[in-house]
């Protein structure tokens, strides 16, 4: 039995070992059948709107590439910067309140005795949810998809914030305050980089949320943005151009949220925590 | 602070700030234009008297049920071949990763097109955001799954698919359920945006199929009754809650190993 775990972790390693000295070539590999996955789906698409033969109702794929292109001379830019602005807004107001709401909780008691239970019973209340009170509290613009951004980011940030201020070894703290640190020195120094890993896999959650909330709030209450120009380009049935937007939609989130988990690797690149938060 | 103190102090917290609302919303008047927690509760009385709540409430259910069932049996295969196989995983997580990044209810227009207005178009938006969940949580399951186990199996002479059935079934179960979970929680999320986008957007006279989303744009557009709204919103909280709750038990239940 001894031998044979061990021969099995032996194993296991060189596999491992082997792994890695393919490790450069697997690369390429990795991106060719990526290529290939996408030429296959591509030919899926063209091929059922060749069969089905009908521009409007499965625009073909060079029809949308080329829609797409157009659309960058044309309304896009102008759409993304609205989206991104919502998007900016909304996510950072959201970010801080939830940091400093969790700070507060995390310093007094009876503000986190209170402040826990409404986010429980908020927490269920999807920012979908308040949609129609927000239109009816900003009326049609850029208040509905903000207002929704904001909270829908509130949430992932203050929860993991709070679990990570209180998962900080509280001998570190111990330690800092008997080398004579301040208050303020032990917040700045200790308990924030502690719970940086955390905070940052709450954040990154937030913008997943946000995210769909922004595309939501747009798409129902707003008169700008990515969400707003799928429907209007659908009352003109221009259907390549709606196909367009939501493949933009998709990139974009995709390109953010490779931001986020890089900039957590970065930042946290000493925290096993915050790699594995990661995946 | 004792346990007790804490768990009790909100209570009369929370009971003062209705009590002060009432008092704020009738003192000011404008009883059409602000919710308030006697209004909502009379809503609350009047809808559920009639059974318009309850249709709209089961409506809604309904297909995000369908949608959730259709999303695991489309995701969990798609799963299981990703996490086994490296060539199908690395051919497919750029494409599952980038369709996962649109946001469910972009698709609506498309879907609309494709499927109607009858609650199709509402049920696709459904599946397509509780498909990822559980193909992402599968894929995780399956590689999980302790590798000394399987090739225990296979040593004793078990077939591929017995060691399917008793070796990686039961240890990728714990996380394939948590992938379900988080499914129906989209799948409910997703629902109530695409019913809501659909009544907002698409003029069609009631035409189309009725659930809490449609019931909350009437109560916006036509009726204007604020507290109904509110009470709906609450409805939706309670339900989240509820799928959340009835999950984890189930998932306690079903891997009482974990």
């Amino acid at each position: 039995m001894e031998h044979e775990t061990s021969s099995l972790a032996m194993r296991s390693r060189v596999e491992s070992v082997a792994m890695r000295d393919r490790g450069s070539w697997t690369h390429s590999l990795r991106r060719g059948e990526f290529v290939l996955a996408l030429a296959a789906i591509v030919a899926v698409w063209q091929m059922v709107s060749v069969s089905v033969n009908n521009k409007t109702l499965v625009p073909p794929p060079l029809l949308v590439l080329d829609a797409w292109i157009g659309l960058w001379a044309a309304e896009l830019p102008g759409d993304i910067l609205a989206s991104l602005v919502h998007l900016g807004v909304g996510y950072g107001l959201g970010i801080a309140a939830g940091l400093a709401l969790a700070l507060l909780a995390a310093r007094f008691l009876l503000f986190e005795a209170i402040i826990d239970p409404m986010v429980e019973i908020l927490r269920p209340i999807s920012a979908i949810a308040w949609i129609p009170i927000a239109i009816l509290m900003f009326g049609i613009g850029r208040g509905v998809p903000i207002f929704l951004i904001f909270y829908a980011a509130i949430f992932p940030v203050f929860i993991n914030t709070l679990a990570g201020i209180k998962q900080v070894d509280p001998h570190l703290l111990q330690a800092a305050q008997m080398l004579g640190a301040s208050r303020r020195m032990i917040v700045t120094h200790v308990v924030m980089p502690a719970a940086l890993p955390l905070i940052l896999a709450g954040a990154r959650l937030s913008l997943g949320v946000a995210w769909m909330a922004m595309v939501a709030g747009e798409l129902t209450g707003a008169d700008s943005g990515l969400g707003w120009r799928i429907f209007w380009y659908q009352e003109f049935f221009a259907m390549d151009k709606v196909m367009a937007v939501i493949l933009t939609i998709g990139i974009l989130g995709y390109i953010l949220d490779t931001l986020l988990r890089w900039l957590q690797a970065r930042i946290t690149r000493w925290s096993q925590d915050g790699s594995e938060a990661g995946r | 602070m004792t346990d007790a103190q804490r768990r009790w102090l909100p209570l009369p917290f929370f009971a003062t700030v209705l009590v002060l609302w009432e008092f704020a919303v009738r003192q000011s008047g404008q009883l059409a234009l602000y919710p308030y927690p006697s209004g909502v509760l009379r809503a609350a009385i009047r809808t559920i008297g009639d059974g318009s709540l309850l249709a709209a409430t089961s409506g809604s259910l309904y297909r995000v049920l369908l949608g959730f069932s259709i999303a695991g049996l489309l995701g969990i295969p798609l799963g299981v071949l990703m996490g086994s196989l490296q060539p199908v995983n690395r051919a497919m997580s750029p494409i599952i990763d980038s369709l996962r990044s649109i946001a469910p209810i972009a698709w609506i227009p498309m879907a609309l097109l494709w499927l109607g207005i009858r609650g199709n178009a509402a049920l696709f938006i459904v599946t397509y955001a509780a498909f990822f969940p559980f193909v992402v949580n599968t894929i995780q399951a399956v590689r999980l799954v302790d590798r000394n186990l399987v090739n225990a199996a296979r040593a004793l002479g078990a077939s591929r698919a017995l060691i399917a059935r008793t070796v990686i079934l039961p240890g990728s179960l714990p996380v394939i359920l948590t992938g379900a979970r988080i499914s129906l929680a989209f799948a409910w999320g997703a629902i109530i945006a695409a019913e809501l986008a659909m009544g907002i957007k698409v003029s069609a006279g009631g035409s189309g199929a009725v659930g809490l989303g449609q019931l909350m744009v009437s109560t916006l557009y036509i009726r204007r009754d604020v507290n109904a709204l509110v009470l709906y919103m609450i409805v939706v909280g309670i339900i989240s809650f509820m799928i959340d709750l009835l999950m984890r038990r189930l998932q306690r239940n079903l891997t009482p190993w974990r």
